[in-house]
């Protein structure tokens, strides 16, 4: 009696160091998940605070008056003349009727960068298009130039520099009072490609050659990685030969992309001959990269399929390949998938392995095909970020934060499928 | 095969083996009960103590008692037990051999009734010398069926079979016997009916131990040999 | 030995007829070998089984069994877990053949015809000889498309009546039309477990076996719904031979006419099952059916 209640006594105590131990525990849990969370918010609001300026472009509307005599174009069908006319000049006596104090050759010049470098290009296609418009006063839109555009968005913010001088800063002021210098949102930003010009760069031609990329990689990845999982799940005989195979696919996942780039770079490019910078060698490379995960997830999913329902279908007489196609699949399916999209979100997400295929060329249009030179969002952000002017900075952070809404919905869609697919019955 | 000890008691579950063992252990004292309410009434009748006859006949109540007791565990145990093959067996046979026990103790009541009537007509015994032979030879027969069933002896069973033969000879010699007394005196004969009677009650215990020995060798051999020659049982014994 | 039934059935390769080196030869223990008792042999014989061997690698869980089930019989497998009843009758459809390491020798015949006969084609034979495991497992489709299956991928039915026939006809065997005449599209998960057990024979039976296999077919069910099985059972042992591997001891005395008691991968016994009930001829089924181990 006497030494139950000792004992008693002991648990009682031991009790007490118990849940002690276990609180500390549950605090380090919360606490790693507190620090995870707010990396995660840091690199958000980071993201978030330097590129949602990338949104917002700066424009100045201008009453152009073209004079054929300030333009030097008395005949704009004529060819030789029109490529000598001055498409700057009316734009700056424009601006200049627009400020005051504005006089001389050298106030002129300053007056003139405060315009996009291609806002004569603007006008000159203009007139192309249009010849009648010579002689009249039109109200046009034209992109202003980005170190405007940075001192309108973060003037008084003293993390930017601005480039502008006293004098163009005042003008600015002005400009802004008028009207005439505006925010507006940055359509330019979603229908261009890339560009010498912070102002008129764009991601579209990213995003295009991203998709036509994780195109080829889709098509390619996904049949083979589930051909190579039923193979190995369902048929493989069970020797060294696909222990070693088994192996290696782990292996492979783990291998660094930057080592696919090189395997790309020699096999496809140097041996096979095919052309740098396009989309259809990134989508090769990206497929062997993605191979790996596509295989392991879709092999989880074969392999999660209950063995009853296999037992089922075989004790009926269901041969082999129906057993694995009316039952294992549709069962595997919703798995194969969640995984394949897990797979692409990775390959979107990939730089390194199309850095040596050429995929980081400098290029302006918008590809139109598998064939065409392109860029891919990822190596995008990588140039820009690398540039040296103000506003390709807040560029790159919006085409990160473009990036990651693709990724968030390739998730969500992963999430969808899943959930579509998947028969709980 | 001949001998082994508790045969019934090593189930994993405890509680059956406990049932099983309380149900023998009271159909082994049902059994001596009846076997002592005999060899009572044969004495009672010899002795010509109506007294020790009433007694006898009271204490048939006790026996009818046990036997419904007996019963009532026997189906407690095929409902709760589900008791398969040797454990089957037994409780099977247990069950028909407590009808042949009660049997038996009314039996013995009727010699009990025959003792009070007989030891009031107060005359020199006659057949009394057959009546204590086939007497001792029956109990001995229901002892020896108890103790095969104690044992699950099916020998010794075979054993009573055989015996069972003899006291059926016996008492059709004791039959003769009486008739020619009777022939004799015809005073004689309303005693020496109640003298056959008893003696077809002897008669009637031998048959009944006799069955308890067919249900021994059931129990122990599996093997029906009810309404089965001697020799055939002799068969099944000795497999 | 059960985990190995189950665990492993993935990996699936056509089987070579096994072939056993001296050192594999099985050694004989405890005396059991070949040595069953009462009545294995049937004149009417569905299948005969003569001396079969099963091994799991350098395990041997089948020890050389001989028997023979005749037709339209309900013969049960009864013995302690790990006896090798499950593992015989999976013997009976090549339900084993999914497992690399298994092995099987003997002579296995249905009709006559051995079983694995390497050109034997083992879709045929288990159209012929069905089976329903312990777990109730419908496809994760409707009831008429889980009954259908079987008819449709050996292309009995030609035409859609044709084969609402017989998913008819066989939920109508199984005992389960009234219940599920309504609601034939719904999911065949969504009955009860008793009904998806019934749902599972229905669908075992629509490709017309001569024979069904039933692995513990009421191991999860309530005992309302084993009754119902058993029922089933011995309706179905009219046109069926049947023959199921069951813990029940009480339910191989309800369903059989023969029960047959393995132990350790011996055919101890084979009996009438009353005969077995009551007073069985080997003491080891004896200790098993009293409940003295197991």
């Amino acid at each position: 009696m006497n030494n139950a209640m000792s004992q008693k006594e002991i648990v009682r105590k031991s009790l007490k160091r118990r849940y002690r131990k276990e609180q500390r525990f549950k605090f380090y849990g919360i606490l790693a998940i507190v620090i995870a969370l707010s990396a995660l918010v840091i690199l958000f609001a980071d993201i978030i605070g330097k590129g949602y300026t990338g949104f917002i472009k700066t424009t100045v509307t201008l009453e152009v008056q073209l004079d054929p005599e300030v333009m030097y174009l008395e005949d704009p069908t004529d060819a030789e003349a029109f490529s000598m006319a001055d498409f700057k000049a009316p734009l700056v006596v424009a601006l200049e009727n627009q400020v005051s104090d504005a006089t001389g050759k050298t106030a002129q010049r300053a007056l003139g960068q405060l315009l996009n470098t291609y806002a004569a290009n603007q006008l000159r296609d203009a007139v192309k298009a249009d010849p009648g418009i010579m002689g009249t006063t039109q109200t046009m839109t034209f992109l202003a130039h980005d170190d405007v555009s940075v001192y309108v968005k973060h003037g008084d913010d003293p993390t930017y520099t601005v480039k502008l001088s006293e004098q163009q800063q005042a003008w600015v002021d002005q400009l802004v009072e008028a009207g005439v210098i505006e925010n507006s949102f940055n359509d330019v930003f979603f229908s261009n490609g890339d560009s010498r010009e912070p102002a008129n760069a764009g991601v579209l031609g990213a995003i295009v050659g991203s998709l036509l990329t994780m195109l080829v990689t889709l098509l390619l990845s996904f049949p083979i990685g589930v051909a190579a999982a039923i193979y190995l799940e369902e048929f493989a005989p069970q020797n060294k030969l696909t222990d070693f195979i088994e192996v290696n696919i782990n292996n492979l996942a783990a291998v660094p992309s930057i080592i696919f780039g090189l395997l790309g770079l020699a096999v496809f490019i140097n041996l096979f001959g095919m052309p740098r910078s396009v989309p259809v060698v990134g989508g090769l490379v990206l497929t062997l990269m993605t191979l790996p995960t596509i295989i392991i997830s879709s092999r989880a999913a074969i392999k999660s399929v209950p063995p009853s329902i296999r037992e089922a279908a075989e004790g009926i007489g269901a041969s082999k390949m129906q057993v694995v196609l009316h039952h294992v699949l549709p069962l595997a399916l919703p798995g194969m998938l969640t995984g394949s999209i897990i797979g692409m979100a990775q390959a979107l997400g990939e730089t390194a392995p199309l850095l040596l295929i050429g995929m980081v060329a400098f290029i302006v249009d918008v590809p139109d095909g598998l064939f065409d030179s392109a860029t891919v969002l990822p190596v995008q952000i990588f140039l820009w970020a690398g540039s040296p002017e103000l506003a390709f900075i807040e560029r790159a952070s919006a085409a990160i934060m473009v990036l990651l809404a693709f990724l968030i919905s390739m998730n969500a869609i992963a999430i969808w499928l899943r959930r579509r697919l998947e028969r709980r019955w | 095969m001949a001998k082994q000890e508790d045969i019934y008691g090593d189930h994993i579950s405890h509680q059956f083996n406990d049932d099983l063992a309380g149900l023998k252990e009271d159909f082994l004292r049902m059994g001596g009960m009846v076997e002592e309410q005999v060899g009572d009434a044969i004495d009672a009748l010899i002795d010509g103590d109506g007294h020790r006859a009433d007694e006898i006949r009271a204490r048939d109540k006790q026996v009818d008692r046990l036997e419904l007791e007996i019963d009532e565990e026997a189906t407690r145990i095929i409902a709760r037990r589900q008791p398969a093959a040797r454990d089957l067996r037994l409780v099977i046979s247990v069950i028909k051999m407590v009808a042949d026990l009660e049997r038996i103790g009314d039996e013995a009541k009727k010699i009990a009734k025959f003792a009070v009537s007989l030891s009031q007509e107060g005359q020199a015994p006659r057949g009394y010398v057959e009546v204590r032979h086939i007497g001792s030879h029956v109990i001995q027969m229901v002892r020896d069926a108890l103790d095969a069933f104690a044992r699950l002896d099916s020998e010794q069973a075979l054993r009573i079979m055989k015996a069972d033969k003899r006291v059926d000879e016996e008492y059709q010699a004791a039959t003769r016997t009486l008739i020619t007394f009777m022939m004799e005196d015809p005073r004689n004969i309303s005693r020496c009916m109640s003298v056959m009677w008893v003696l077809r009650a002897l008669e009637r215990v031998g048959d009944h131990a006799c069955n308890m020995a067919e249900h021994v060798i059931f129990m122990a051999k599996g093997e029906d040999v009810r309404h089965t020659p001697v020799e055939e049982a002799e068969k099944i014994v000795g497999r | 030995m059960n985990t190995m039934n189950s665990g492993l059935a993935n990996k699936t390769e056509t089987p070579e007829p096994a072939v056993l080196t001296p050192q594999e030869k099985p050694m004989d223990d405890a005396g059991l070998r070949g040595k069953t008792v009462g009545t294995p042999f049937a004149d009417n014989a569905k299948f005969t089984l003569r001396d079969v061997e099963v091994f799991y690698g350098e395990t041997q869980a089948i020890k050389g069994i001989s028997l023979d089930i005749a037709k339209n019989e309900v013969i049960s497998f009864i013995g302690p877990s790990g006896c090798g009843k499950s593992t015989f009758l999976r013997c009976l459809n090549r339900m084993n053949d999914s497992i690399d390491i298994c092995r099987v020798k003997g002579t296995l015949e249905l009709d006559g015809q051995n079983i694995y006969d390497p050109k034997r084609d083992v879709v045929e034979l288990r159209a012929r000889v069905g089976m329903v495991f312990q777990k109730p497992n419908p496809f994760p489709k409707s009831i008429y498309d889980n009954v259908a299956y079987g008819p449709r991928i050996h292309g009995l039915a030609n035409r859609k009546s044709e084969l609402d026939e017989m998913v008819e006809s066989s939920l109508r065997s199984a005992g389960l039309w009234n219940e599920v005449k309504d609601r034939l599209h719904m999911p065949g998960t969504g009955l009860s477990g008793g009904q998806q057990q019934r749902l599972c024979i229905a669908r075992a039976i629509a490709v017309s076996p001569e024979v069904v296999l039933m692995d513990e077919p009421c191991s999860a069910l309530d005992p309302i719904a084993t009754a119902r099985i058993e029922e089933l059972i011995s309706e179905l042992s009219q046109s069926y031979t049947i023959i199921i591997v069951t813990h029940s001891m009480q339910q191989a005395a309800r369903v059989s006419n023969r029960t047959a008691y393995f132990h350790l991968g011996h055919l101890v016994e084979v009996n009438e099952t009353n005969k077995v009930f009551t007073s069985p001829q080997h003491d080891l089924t004896e200790s098993y059916i009293t409940g003295r181990f197991g």
